[in-house]
């Protein structure tokens, strides 16, 4: 099937929460472009807004300024037009369904018949290396695992947009650098526009085409760094003077130096 | 692990063979109350002697019971599942709500029987004995949703009505099996209830009055433990079932977010104020409706109306409301000492359960047992052994109230994480600095819980046991007005004794809500 990837782009977002008597201007000015099959990680400190930029974008909350297209459309339409896929913080597998079937559950909110996706569902439970647990309980597997389920879940739709919110937060570091890996694997072979909100600067530079630093209060990008390791990058790029210094950049960057 | 478990069990069996040994030497030798108390050998053979007449009375009780669980239940979960998706139809229906969880069901007991006809009052009760427990666990169970599930299905595209199918309906199913778990005993209680005020041929309730005037406590004790044996069956049925599903339901991760609750200060002060009115007349709406639907003439069922008519405008009116305070002045006071003691025993006996744990651990299935015996069957036994004096009624309360209470509050002191209760130890605190840093503190939200919760059950124990044993307060009003005709005070009796103990739960919570607040607590729902 030919698909053209589509890309995200997010111009002049302005997003306030009003308090008691306290406004937090979450999103100010927020500009960012993501070319389609980009990837893109968005970094930044606590509360800078990186996970409010991509739940604008996903049409889980609203804004009040600006302008959001998804593949050119309003987050609304592409959510519901099946263009977008989700893998959030925490797995968030619901316990009850086994890992097949938690795959299939965006297919069951956008309405389309699950039995005719049963190919794709265990070639995708095959690509995250979870072949053979399909029936099993989130409850019988490991955190890893139920991070790659969540991987797969995001991609059963085919999304033209890939959105990750720091999807690897809740594992070990040496775990996380594995699913970095095989992120960038099945990344490479679905073709999507991804966007990753992150706290890891190596993550961050292994994984993107170009990381988005963004700074709290307001909530803002102060910095673009275009990453310029060339596909596919081999675990051994983690001991890389360039990836070092890149990454100290990054960090004055994102310390405001 | 498997061997201290195995210890365990090995421990309760010698226990419980111990006691049985104890109770039968007691027993045989007549030492308490002159015989009160039988041996288990000539209960069991009391049994077998009436084994004939059982079948039917069981049945009946079953019936009743069975029929008033499901109607209860499904009336129950789907007005939880309206409640949810409309907040403002939850505190409409708040006053209802709170009116037939404070019920005393002996109290409308007479009532339902004066208007409805044949099983239907035995029915009923037992429908209204369960709807409270499952409608709560209900909400509770869909409200406590997974917000990151919810945010999943939001991402695809997915609204409200898909979130509640895929995510939520599924997620309440352990809680609402919990909830049908407690739900099961009630219901066996308001139809033996129901049969005790009803008349009719069949069911334990009638066997067990029909026995109370023979002075064969063997045949008391059988019907006694016939009924707490069904009680506790269907308390284990669904006790199987939830531990069964809830092995594949409990969240594999922590959840952090709590689901905000929407609606609540959406409206403006006049429309809150008409929603309070609503809340308020509606059960007084819901009384007359269910008089007129009935169609049962005005002399024998009184419309709100009607009952003020009785207390205040009628020439004997002055008679009745004597008749009342009287026993009010009878009720009350006993009622709140039994439970004042009830829940102080509790409170002692959880608060200082960190330093026992061995003797809790083999108390707990003992407090979980008495939870499911019917109060109904205990009150003759406990007047054999007790006497008809205030005795009897005190111990009655103090029982009812002290176990629900216990458990509520060792479950509340189990949830304060170990390195809570760790770091005053570290810091080389004693046993008394811990439990009054950590332990009394921890427990506090609950024993107010616990009071607002036992309010109606100890007005229900108190009246049981003024009806069939001491003769006085409102049990007996109720019973002699019953007697006489007197329809006026049976409406009046289940009237006020409804208000009382909807003051009563309202006024502790708003000694909760100031308390709480001052410490800096969140009340338990």
């Amino acid at each position: 099937m030919p698909r053209q990837p589509a890309g995200i782009s997010l111009r002049s977002v302005g997003k306030t929460y009003r308090g008691r008597g306290k406004t937090v201007e979450a999103l100010k000015d927020m500009n960012l472009e993501c070319a389609p099959g980009s990837f893109t990680a968005l970094i930044g400190p606590s509360g800078c807004g990186k996970s409010t930029a991509m739940r604008v974008a996903l049409g889980l909350e609203g804004f009040d300024s600006g302008e959001v297209l998804i593949s050119g459309q309003t987050p609304g339409q592409a959510t519901a037009g099946g263009v977008t896929g989700v893998a959030f913080q925490d797995a968030a597998l619901l316990p009850w369904r086994s890992v097949a079937k938690n795959v299939a559950l965006p297919l069951e909110v956008l309405g389309r018949d699950v039995s005719k996706f049963s190919a794709e569902i265990a070639q995708l439970i095959d690509l995250v290396g979870l072949k053979g647990y399909e029936n099993a309980l989130p409850g019988e597997l490991s955190g890893g695992m139920r991070q790659r389920v969540s991987i797969a879940r995001s991609l059963i739709t085919s999304p033209e947009v890939l959105f990750m919110d720091e999807p690897f937060g809740a594992l070990d570091q040496i775990r996380r650098r594995q699913m970095n890996v095989e992120l960038q694997r099945i990344w490479s072979e679905t073709k999507s526009t991804a966007l990753l909100v992150t706290h890891g600067i190596d993550e961050a530079i292994f994984l993107a085409d170009q990381v988005v630093v963004m700074h709290a209060d307001p909530g803002r990008v102060v910095d673009i760094i275009d990453v310029p390791f060339a596909r596919p990058r081999h675990p051994d790029l983690f001991s890389n003077p360039e990836f070092h210094a890149l990454t100290d950049r990054i960090a004055k960057v994102l310390h405001g130096e | 692990m498997g061997n201290s478990l195995t210890s365990l069990r090995l421990k309760s069996v010698r226990n419980l063979v111990i006691l049985i040994i104890v109770w039968e030497i007691v027993g045989r030798m007549d030492w308490i109350a002159g015989g009160a108390l039988p041996g288990l050998s000539e209960i069991l053979t009391r049994l077998w002697i009436d084994r004939g007449d059982y079948p039917g009375h069981i049945w009946a009780t079953v019936y009743a019971s069975g029929l008033g669980f499901l109607i209860g239940n499904v009336l129950a979960i789907a007005a939880g599942i309206a409640f949810v998706l409309s907040p403002t139809l939850l505190r409409l229906m708040r006053g209802v709500n709170i009116a037939i969880f404070a019920l005393p069901p002996i109290a409308i007991a007479p009532i339902l029987v004066l208007t409805l006809s044949g099983m239907a009052p035995r029915v009923t009760l037992a429908a209204l004995g369960v709807y409270f427990v499952t409608m709560s666990a209900t909400v509770i169970g869909l409200s406590q949703y997974d917000t990151r599930s919810a945010d999943l299905v939001r991402a695809y595209g997915g609204g409200n009505w898909l979130i509640l199918k895929l995510v939520r309906i599924r997620g309440a199913i352990p809680d609402i099996l919990s909830g049908l778990r407690i739900a099961a005993p009630n219901a066996v209680l308001g139809a033996i209830l129901a049969e005790f005020g009803g008349g009719g041929r069949w069911g334990l309730g009638t066997y067990l009055l029909g026995s109370l005037g023979r002075g064969d406590p063997a045949r008391l004790w059988g019907i006694g433990l016939v009924a707490t044996l069904i009680a506790g069956l269907s308390y284990a049925i669904f006790a199987v079932i939830s531990s069964r599903i809830s092995g594949s339901t409990r969240s594999v991760t922590l959840n952090t977010a709590i689901p905000s609750s929407h609606g609540e200060n959406a409206y403006g002060r006049s429309i809150q104020a008409l929603i309070l009115c609503g809340t308020i007349t509606l059960p007084f709406v819901l009384w007359w409706a269910f008089i007129k639907l009935t169609g049962v003439p005005d002399l024998i069922a009184k419309t709100p109306h009607g009952v003020f008519e009785y207390l205040f405008l009628n020439d004997t009116s002055a008679i009745a409301r004597g008749k009342l305070l009287a026993a009010l002045g009878q009720t009350l006071p006993i009622a709140a000492l039994g439970m004042i003691a009830g829940l102080a025993f509790a409170f002692l006996l959880a608060i200082s359960s960190r330093m026992f744990p061995g003797f809790i651990k083999g108390f707990m299935p003992v407090a979980l047992v008495t939870q499911t015996m019917p109060l109904v069957a205990l009150t003759p036994l406990l007047v054999l052994i007790l006497g008809r004096g205030y005795s009897v009624t005190l111990w009655i309360t103090i029982s009812v109230t002290f176990f629900p209470a216990f458990v509520l509050l060792v479950q509340g002191i189990q949830r304060v994480p170990q390195s809570v209760l760790d770091l005053p130890r570290a810091y080389g605190a004693s046993a008394w600095t811990e439990m009054r840093m950590v332990s009394i503190p921890a427990a506090l939200p609950y024993l107010f819980a616990a009071t607002r919760l036992t309010v109606p059950r100890a007005l229900l124990g108190v009246m049981i046991a003024e009806w069939l044993a001491t003769g006085t307060g409102l049990g007996n009003l109720l019973n002699r007005s019953r007697g006489y005709l007197d329809y006026g005070m049976i409406w009046t009796v289940a009237a006020v004794s409804v208000l009382l103990s909807v003051a009563i739960y309202y006024l502790v919570l708003i000694v909760e809500r100031r308390t709480l607040v001052r410490l800096g607590m969140q009340n338990v729902e």
